[in-house]
């Protein structure tokens, strides 16, 4: 089936499936010191992403979908489009929450569709968009029931996987497809990390998206003593869209698809974007994380100004996680290992108090 | 050698011999005292340049300025901004603050009777003229916004601490297709408890087929849906100047402010024109930055700012006409990408040897003349969405190759701002087009907010770039 990329949670992958396609997220290693991307400069992300394109054979996407989200991914995309494949659609997502901002999102996903029919995309059909719109949902509950089973590790994997084309093909069955391929991706890096037990001091992550090298510092923070019990990155569960709304699909399911994402998701980019530190502050509280590591890529303005309110708002310590390369292991793991330290302390302080 | 008789704006009345140059500001000390002597009249604001040294624009004394009444004009009128800010609202006037806008809300602002609009991102400027004495910076670092941000988080410390401008009466700033830069610094502003009238910005895209296309000022197109959002945005914006200014912003009223914006645009227009293609270079890099500057906010007061242009456009006229200029005839023709945050870098390119003769300083679209036969709001809708910088930075580097082969450039410096969230990649993208489409050197530099401690590296590759356009030119 033909794939089409992103990276970006405000492109819903139902939409991409809805047209008879493969939604396939990306989530790329970081970018080789000598790529012509990896610039003075350049978000390591953005720069990740764009190489990661940079690839032929079977495996390669038809197409990518780039968002508006942020000036350096705006900016990767006139790069992609400079490249003859794949080719790349720039999606424009408003910054601000306003009723003409959501009527732009929704003609953006029409100009999308369009695009995907284009690379041999089926026409939109509405009882097919209902269909996978309801079958993503339900691998998203599905997901959410599983989370606390899950190491940090194995999550982040299983968000990826609900928003690929996780239907079995054999069997198009409805829901039981994404239980299956959790299970299966759990079943896959059981024994890989150091899944945290009750006694492991919680942890929120919070931050933008997660390379796959990532992986590795999550296995740290956890073998450090560390329990991730609020995945927030733009690759965790902050960007999952809300649930669906039965009554509003039959009505409008495109307008129910806007509102899900749109509306709901909180994210950094958002002006104003207070109810993302507001999110950020009640699932904090409700699942009792006693600090937070805040995943920054170097370059990311918006996360770096976000860093003196998430700790006013939220009343916890930060940790900021700003390296990247096998260079930092080390250093990662002697602050990691210092930062839970200290939360210990406070901790037993608190006891004692 | 020219007599300035030949030219006389209505406020000069000098007569004397006199070759144009570009002074330090000691010579301008004793060359302010011959004007005077000579019958020099000046506007409100007026005075030696001397007075704004002592009152902390240190800066000064490391600039080479243009020794014109003209240049001492529009040097008066930029450092005096602070104060007629805050005249402006001791007179009653109320400020508008507008940010992340090169060209467009202050041209509506300007249309009501009773509001003052200027640009905040222009603080940007202050920690180099002020060479860093300012603390606002540090004030900015307090705060989080630390030097991986563009130094436009300067409007931060000066927010903040209340010590330059006045805290404006409302705050605008677009958002979408901006800088991450201005975004977060802004964001961080309403934390702090100032208030801002976001408006949208959509990333402008090409037309599709069979959508209505919609032809933007400057040659960019635009679909029909997206020139009706902002439209729709601006018309909001529009509304909260009404009340603002207790006025109502009428069509008619908003033609007349259109029409008096492109009165700006057309001096500076015909400005570039000259200083741009006279040989010899008729008037320095660095008031014409300041120049190019007034197009998109008008210094807090268009009136001022059109006799402004009006004087040093006379000036370069005269100038031409006399074939007198401030740099040697064969300096090398460089076209310049993006402002600078040290003013400084100006004088060094004509210093190794160059001349500017054709800008990019992220607001050419605030020089395109702004639809006079369309309603209103669609026509600053349609120039809102003009602006290079919020369409694809192919369409910037498309633009600035076309304008550079306009000009005639034989070099091409892209000048990187310290952690502006755009050049990472912007630089890259345009440096290629220009090398494909014109085939001549591409130098990309960095300038920070005081390139002192780089000015040796500055001033040596500069020498470099300009050698080889005379080498070039030699083969």
């Amino acid at each position: 089936m033909t794939a089409i990329a992103y990276c970006n949670p405000f492109v819903p992958p139902e939409w991409i499936a809805a047209h008879g396609l493969r939604p396939q997220w990306l989530r790329p290693r970081a970018a080789r010191g000598e790529s012509a991307v990896a610039l003075r400069g350049v978000c390591p992300f953005a720069a990740a992403i764009v190489e990661s394109l940079d690839v032929n054979g079977p495996e390669a996407p038809a197409a990518v979908v780039l968002t508006t989200t942020c000036d350096q991914m705006r900016y990767a995309a006139a790069l992609q489009s400079e490249r003859e494949t794949p080719p790349v659609f720039l999606l424009n997502v408003p910054r601000m929450r306003r009723t003409e901002s959501a009527r732009l999102y929704l003609d953006e996903l029409r100009r999308l569709g369009r695009f995907l029919e284009s690379l041999g995309g089926a026409p939109l059909a509405t009882d097919v968009l209902c269909e996978t719109m309801v079958r993503y949902d339900r691998a998203r509950r599905v997901l959410m029931r599983r989370r606390g089973a899950m190491s940090a590790r194995e999550f982040q994997a299983a968000v990826a996987e609900v928003r690929e084309d996780f239907i079995e093909p054999a069997t198009q069955n409805v829901g039981l497809g994404a239980t299956a391929g959790l299970s299966s991706s759990a079943e896959r890096t059981v024994g890989q990390a150091n899944r945290g037990t009750r006694r492991n001091t919680p942890l929120a992550l919070v931050g933008g998206p997660l390379l796959r090298d990532d992986d590795e510092r999550l296995d740290q923070i956890e073998r450090a003593g560390g329990r991730i019990v609020l995945d927030a990155t733009e690759s965790g569960e902050r960007t999952l869209p809300a649930a669906l709304d039965a009554s509003r699909l039959r009505t409008d399911p495109l307008a129910e698809l806007a509102r899900i994402y749109f509306d709901s998701i909180p994210d950094i980019f958002r002006r104003p974007n207070d109810d993302m530190f507001e999110w950020l502050a009640t699932e904090t509280a409700r699942r009792g994380a006693r600090g937070i590591v805040v995943r920054r890529h170097l370059w990311c303005d918006l996360w770096h100004a976000a860093l003196p309110r998430l700790g006013e708002r939220c009343a916890l310590p930060l940790l900021e996680w700003e390296q990247d390369g096998e260079g930092s292991k080390a250093a990662f793991a002697t602050r990691i290992e210092a930062f839970l330290e200290m939360l210990g302390e406070a901790s037993e302080v608190q006891t004692v108090q | 050698m020219y007599t300035l008789d030949v030219f006389r704006p209505a406020h000069y009345n000098v007569q004397m011999d006199h070759r144009p140059q570009r002074l330090t500001l000691d010579q301008w000390d004793r060359r302010y005292a011959e004007l005077k002597s000579a019958g020099l009249r000046e506007p409100c604001y007026g005075g030696p340049l001397r007075r704004h040294y002592d009152d902390g624009d240190l800066r000064l004394a490391k600039l080479r300025m243009d020794d014109s009444p003209a240049a001492l004009r529009l040097w008066n009128l930029l450092l005096s901004e602070e104060d007629r800010l805050h005249q402006a609202r001791a007179g009653g006037k109320r400020l508008l603050g507008a940010m992340k806008d090169l060209g467009t809300v202050p041209v509506m602002a300007y249309a009501l009777d009773n509001l003052a609009a200027f640009y905040v991102d222009g603080a940007w400027w202050l920690p180099c003229l002020m060479e860093n004495q300012t603390g606002m910076l540090e004030l900015a670092d307090r705060y989080g916004i630390d030097e991986s941000y563009c130094p436009v988080r300067a409007m931060l410390g000066a927010l903040v601490s209340e010590a330059h401008f006045p805290v404006p009466d409302l705050m605008t700033c677009s958002v979408g297709a901006t800088c991450d830069d201005v975004a977060s610094i802004t964001g961080r502003l309403t934390e702090l408890g100032f208030d801002i009238l976001w408006w949208e910005m959509p990333h402008r895209r090409r037309p599709e087929p069979g959508e209505e296309s919609v032809t933007l000022p400057g040659g960019f197109y635009a679909p029909r849906p997206q020139v009706d959002f902002v439209r729709g945005e601006l018309e909001r914006v529009g509304a909260a100047l009404e009340k603002l200014a207790g006025q109502s912003l009428d069509d008619d009223r908003l033609a007349a402010g259109i029409a008096r914006a492109n009165r700006v645009r057309r001096l500076l227009t015909e400005l570039r024109r000259l200083a741009y293609t006279a040989v010899p270079c008729p008037l320095p890099a660095l008031e014409m930055l300041v120049a190019e500057m007034l197009a998109i906010h008008f210094c807090s007061d268009q009136a001022e700012t059109t006799a402004v242009l009006d004087d040093l456009l006379a000036e370069v006229q005269t100038r031409s006409r006399a074939g007198a200029g401030v740099l040697d005839a064969d300096a090398a023709r460089i076209f310049w990408v993006n402002p600078v945050a040290d003013l400084r870098a100006m004088n060094l390119l004509e210093d190794a040897g160059g001349r500017i003769c054709g800008s990019d300083y992220m607001l050419c679209h605030a020089l395109d003349p702004i639809p006079e036969d369309l309603a209103p709001m669609e026509a600053l809708a349609r120039t809102a969405l003009a602006d290079p910088m919020v369409g694809s930075p192919l369409d910037r580097a498309a633009r600035i190759a076309a304008d550079a082969r306009r000009f005639g450039a034989k070099a091409v410096v892209l000048s990187r701002i310290p952690g502006a969230s755009h050049c990472g990649l912007e630089c890259r993208l345009i440096g290629e087009t220009v090398r494909r489409q014109l085939n001549v050197p591409v130098m990309e530099i960095e300038v920070p907010p005081l390139c002192d401690g780089l000015e040796q590296t500055l001033r040596t590759r500069l020498e470099a770039l300009v050698e080889t356009v005379k080498e070039n030119r030699r083969r």
